[in-house]
């Protein structure tokens, strides 16, 4: 049976399991903590957010399928193109976005009126556009003038785009270009030379923010933020969320409350997305929490495989980034939600309710395991080359 | 790469660690301050009504409109672009504060991070359906932060009248009454809401919704009719009052069904006052005196010992059994009568000697006969707390040579007024007991889902002959008898006077006390009400049944007759003109309320500025209305205001309010102007 199911399903098996696994919590954390979303826009009826949500963890599986079946060889040629189909889309989205919470991080597609945050999708475009690029100067990374300049140009572009509206997500994914940079082999000393550039950023914005607020509506927020987390004192009102999400994790225990059982979802907000892994505590207990911790570790772990066995820089330095890509921001927002970093707004991948930033890992997925399946395949080849059965020796050569 | 995530990883768990084992009972402790839960949303109860639709309980919804000017939605520049009109708004529909008060006010709320701010008690339903729109508030719950919390109270339109009988069903268990009686139909079903505990231990809900929601409690129409019962109320309180008696009842019933159309309950305070304090119909068994009776000359008749024409020696009004001696009340005695003659002028001795006479061989007869008209047995009324009737047997402990005389005139037995009605009423309808009944039917919006239907406690009491004779006998007591001011021109009135002397606890019969009762049926060729009038402990030197009770009688029987279709001739209407009532006098009052009245009647009047409470006069031919300004915190002349506007403006100033009389405030023991001050105070209306 099991057999039979990853006949169809290429690819590393434990990274399908942990996928598998994830998408069910999922679907039972979403099922109990969106009960006050439910009972505000719903009418009490769960079971419009679990349906909806069930679809998209389904489809994100059709999603994960289909990208799999693809060659990840295509995925070279799409990341050519994009990133600069990426650039103007997030300029598009900071003039004309959707605006919640102050912070214009949606488009709506036209036609399906399907609203998505384009920096999920920036994400992925960048990741590629990397990986591709450093592939293609192997042989010279360490050129500042051909390689380095140009690379940190397109990374500083797409998230200074994003920055504005979403500065977690700009930081988690300029930490993430860097590491790629590095890991593929360009020189500390190359690296360091961008700090230069950042702080002077940084100035230029502060001092637009001074001169006219409004420019960055999201500053206060930022702010606020920062200072909630850095401030020891007891404020009553300030740091409500990280103080629900702590209740959630003291009374989770060991074992948790059970499947459920939760209470604090009703005073957490965002329980069902950025708070979620107090309610895996909350509901599953320190054992919970660990397992959590450790399906993303193995996320990891099983990705890096991948990566000593790729043949060729491309898909090497595309699963690198990917599989990092996730289990960091999983990492953020665990860290958020045991108070060890300011409240962001990043989810956990496959986990947190969030419909179509769940499609965008899924695409992520998928490509990971396309990679994944190419490479398998490719070895069975080589083991059927070497190890023919049945005597029928060296038919194929 | 790998090792620094897994350290960040660990991090998490080391984190979670300390939040649970080093941190948790900080954190824990502070979640049982955090509570949802679901609570009941109690069910609408059902409305109690008179015969003709008249409301006699009902639940009036009041709301309690709070604020949440910190809600998430409500920013500042949508809050500071409203803040003005709705100040003015709230101003304009309560006119109680200026809008620059609910402005600062509203302000201050928000800037003190105020959550579940109160805007107003008591709110009417029209008055929330205004507010709804009103800015700010028309976003609705979580965008307008815009809380609403209903509570019911119970009211009784016409407070004093039937109170006792309506009843209550309180919350800590006390129940009383009809309420109580038909709690199971009135109560509904309570629902359930998800609700939040804030600060100050409130609950808050948590959605616009109820997950389940209540079912409204069916509706109870009650036999009452308004009209007689404020008459038989009215008339009971007057004579109470002029009597100074202890307590006094009425109850009345039409004779073919056994409905109650009236049931007055009167007692005297520790005040001096009178209320409804007790049922004592239902619940006072006492000694009945004469007016039993009935019962012994019905025996007596049923078995032939004695007819009508009969010739009884009385003698000098004296008469001595076993050393004690009984009395005629009238002087010198009443000589030699006959049986009816006997009975209307209600002679002890007569009735006493002749049981005496016939059953002193074979007592358990005649007490057998009082059982067989069922006199012995409770009624099993709905309404709890029914007296347990006493007629004891020959057997008894207690029986002596001198029970079958004293039972015979009404002593060593015990009723309620209700038990000796129903008797009473028996007889009016041919021999038939007809068990009372208050309950007409359970309604559910105006559709009939239970039909109560008239229950015949006894088939016949006596032979029809018997009732034929008790009936001439009751006849004869007004025509030639003790209740001969009873008389009445229009309509003849049948029934029987009683003077019990009452022992009064520990002192027994000594300190002399009586209890006078009329208790009859009326008209008394075609019988259509039964009544029973009982005046218990009258102090002023007046103690005769047919001067206590039988104007009350009276007065009740009169109001009946001419008010009930079919028992007498229609009236000729004069359709002159020139005789019709000028503009109807009105009471101060709510606006809205006035205006709709006198549109309805056409009334002209005059209206020189808009205000929610309006004083009002009555010209010739028109009504002039002035506003009339109420200043907070001050005390409001009422004075000329009807009672329940009076009470619906003190009450939402936080007065508590005593009321003394009925109809159109005429006093108030604080005068306009004072400060009000503190949670108690308290404010006392006249009213005439």
């Amino acid at each position: 049976m099991v057999d039979k199911l990853f006949k169809y399903l290429g690819g590393d098996r434990s990274i399908w399991v942990v996928v598998m696994f994830q998408a069910l919590l999922s679907l039972l954390l979403v099922y109990s903590s969106i009960v006050t979303l439910a009972y505000k826009y719903q009418g009490g009826n769960t079971f419009y957010y679990v349906i909806k949500h069930g679809g998209f963890v389904l489809s994100g599986f059709v999603i994960i399928y289909l990208v799999h079946r693809v060659n990840y060889r295509y995925f070279s040629r799409i990341a050519q193109f994009l990133v600069w189909f990426v650039i103007p889309l997030l300029l598009l989205t900071l003039v004309t976005g959707n605006d919640i919470n102050n912070a214009k991080r949606w488009l709506t597609i036209p036609i399906i009126n399907q609203s998505f945050q384009t920096s999920d999708l920036a994400k992925i475009a960048l990741i590629m556009y990397i990986a591709r690029f450093l592939a293609i100067k192997k042989d010279a990374l360490n050129d500042y003038g051909g390689t380095f300049i140009p690379v940190m140009g397109v990374i500083l572009l797409v998230v200074g785009l994003i920055l504005p509206a979403n500065l977690s997500t700009a930081l988690v994914l300029f930490m993430l270009s860097m590491m790629l940079l590095f890991m593929a082999g360009v020189s500390i000393r190359n690296l360091l030379s961008v700090i230069p550039v950042g702080l002077a950023a940084l100035v230029l914005v502060i001092a637009v923010y001074k001169v006219s607020p409004d420019t960055f509506p999201r500053f206060k927020t930022w702010e606020a933020r920062i200072e909630r987390f850095g401030s020891d004192e007891p404020n009553p009102n300030g740091n409500y969320q990280a103080d629900q999400a702590k209740i959630a994790i003291a009374t989770g225990g060991l074992f948790g409350k059970g499947p459920g059982n939760s209470t604090q979802r009703n005073f957490l907000p965002s329980s069902f997305s950025d708070f979620i892994y107090a309610i895996v505590i909350e509901e599953y207990g320190m054992i919970g929490g660990i397992g959590m911790v450790f399906l993303y570790m193995i996320l990891l772990y099983r990705s890096l495989k991948i990566v000593q066995k790729a043949k060729g820089s491309f898909a090497a330095n595309l699963v690198l980034g990917l599989s990092f890509g996730l289990v960091i921001q999983g990492l953020i927002n665990m860290m958020v939600n045991v108070n060890l970093l300011p409240v962001t707004g990043q989810t956990l991948p496959l986990v947190s309710m969030g419909g179509t930033s769940m499609w965008f890992t899924s695409i992520a997925l998928g490509i990971i395991l396309s990679v994944s399946r190419t490479i398998e395949e490719q070895e069975k080849e080589v083991k059927d080359v070497v190890e023919p059965k049945h005597g029928r020796k060296f038919e194929k050569a | 790469m790998y090792v620094l995530v897994a350290l960040g990883m660990l991090a998490v768990l080391v984190r979670v660690f300390q939040i649970q084992v080093i941190e948790g009972d900080e954190w824990r402790k502070k979640s049982e301050n955090l509570t949802i839960d679901y609570r009941t949303i109690d069910a609408v109860r059902g409305n109690i009504y008179a015969l003709d639709g008249s409301l006699l309980a009902t639940s009036v919804p009041k709301y309690e409109v709070r604020f949440d000017p910190n809600a998430d939605a409500v920013t500042n520049d949508f809050f500071n672009s409203n803040i003005d009109s709705l100040a003015w708004c709230l101003a304009d529909l309560f006119k109680d504060r200026s809008p620059a008060s609910y402005k600062s006010e509203l302000i201050n709320a928000r800037n003190k991070k105020k959550r579940y701010y109160l805007i107003r008690r008591n709110v009417k339903f029209t008055q929330l359906k205004a507010m709804r729109e009103f800015p700010i508030f028309r976003r609705g719950k979580y965008k307008g932060g815009f809380i609403t919390v209903q509570q019911n109270k119970r009211q009784r339109p016409f407070r004093v009248l039937a109170s006792r009988t309506i009843g209550y069903d309180r919350e800590n268990g006390a129940r009383v009454g009809l309420e109580a009686a038909y709690r199971k139909q009135l109560a509904g079903i309570s629902g359930k809401r998800l609700e939040k505990k804030i600060a100050g231990g409130t609950w808050m809900p948590l959605s616009d919704s109820d997950d389940i929601e209540p079912q409204d409690g069916y509706d109870l129409v009650t036999t009452i009719d308004i009209n007689i019962q404020d008459v038989a109320e009215a008339a009971l309180m007057r004579q109470l009052v002029e009597q100074q008696a202890e307590y006094g009842c009425v109850v009345l019933m039409e004779v073919g069904t056994g409905e109650i159309r009236a049931i007055a309950n009167l007692s005297k305070g520790a005040d001096g006052s009178y209320k409804e304090r007790y049922n004592y119909a239902i619940g006072a068994a006492t000694e009945p005196g004469s007016t039993i009776k009935l019962a012994s000359w019905m025996a007596l008749l049923e078995d032939g010992y004695v007819d009508l024409d009969d010739k009884i020696q009385t003698g000098n009004g004296k008469h001595v059994f076993y050393k004690t001696t009984m009395y005629d009340s009238h002087e010198g005695g009443f000589g030699e009568i006959t049986v009816k003659e006997a009975f209307a002028k209600s002679s002890n001795i007569a009735v006493a000697t002749t049981v005496d006479k016939y059953y002193k061989s074979e007592p358990q007869k005649f007490i057998n006969h009082l059982y067989g008209m069922r006199l012995n047995k409770k009624l099993g009324v709905e309404i709890t707390g029914e007296g347990m009737p006493y007629i004891k047997s020959s057997n008894d402990s207690t029986w002596s040579g001198l029970s079958l005389p004293w039972i015979s005139h009404g002593y060593e037995l015990q009723l309620t007024p209700l038990q000796l009605l129903t008797f009473y009423n028996a007889v009016a309808n041919d021999g038939r007991m007809m068990k009372p009944m208050f309950a007409k039917s359970i309604t559910n919006y105006g559709d009939v889902m239970e039909e109560f239907e008239p229950v015949v406690l006894k088939e016949s009491i006596a032979s029809k002959e018997t009732i034929k004779k008790a009936r001439i006998m009751l006849e004869a007591v007004v025509t030639e008898g003790t209740a001969k001011n009873l008389k009445n021109a229009s309509f003849s009135i049948a029934g029987k006077t009683g003077t019990a002397q009452i022992s009064k606890g520990s002192t027994g019969y000594k300190v002399k006390s009586y209890q006078a009762s009329f208790c009859g049926y009326f008209p008394a060729d075609k019988p259509l009400y039964s009544c029973i009038v009982v005046v218990n402990a009258p102090s002023k030197n007046v103690y005769y049944g047919n001067l206590v009770a039988g104007p009350i009688f009276k007065e009740i029987a009169n109001k009946v007759y001419s008010t009930s279709i079919g028992a007498h001739e229609e009236l000729v209407v004069t359709k002159s003109t020139s005789s019709r009532p000028r503009i109807p006098i009105s009471k101060n009052g709510d606006y809205d309320d006035l205006a709709s009245v006198y549109t309805k009647l056409k009334v002209p009047f005059t209206v020189r500025e808009n205000a929610q409470w309006v004083a009002v006069s009555t010209g010739t031919d028109s009504v002039a209305v002035r506003p009339k300004r109420y200043v907070e915190n001050l005390v409001p002349n009422v004075v000329g205001m009807d009672v329940e506007d009076a009470i619906y403006l003190l009450e939402n100033k936080g007065v508590k309010v005593e009321i003394e009389g009925r109809g159109v405030v005429i006093g108030q023991s604080v005068n306009p102007g004072i400060l009000i001050q503190g949670r108690g105070f308290k404010i006392k209306l006249s009213l005439s």
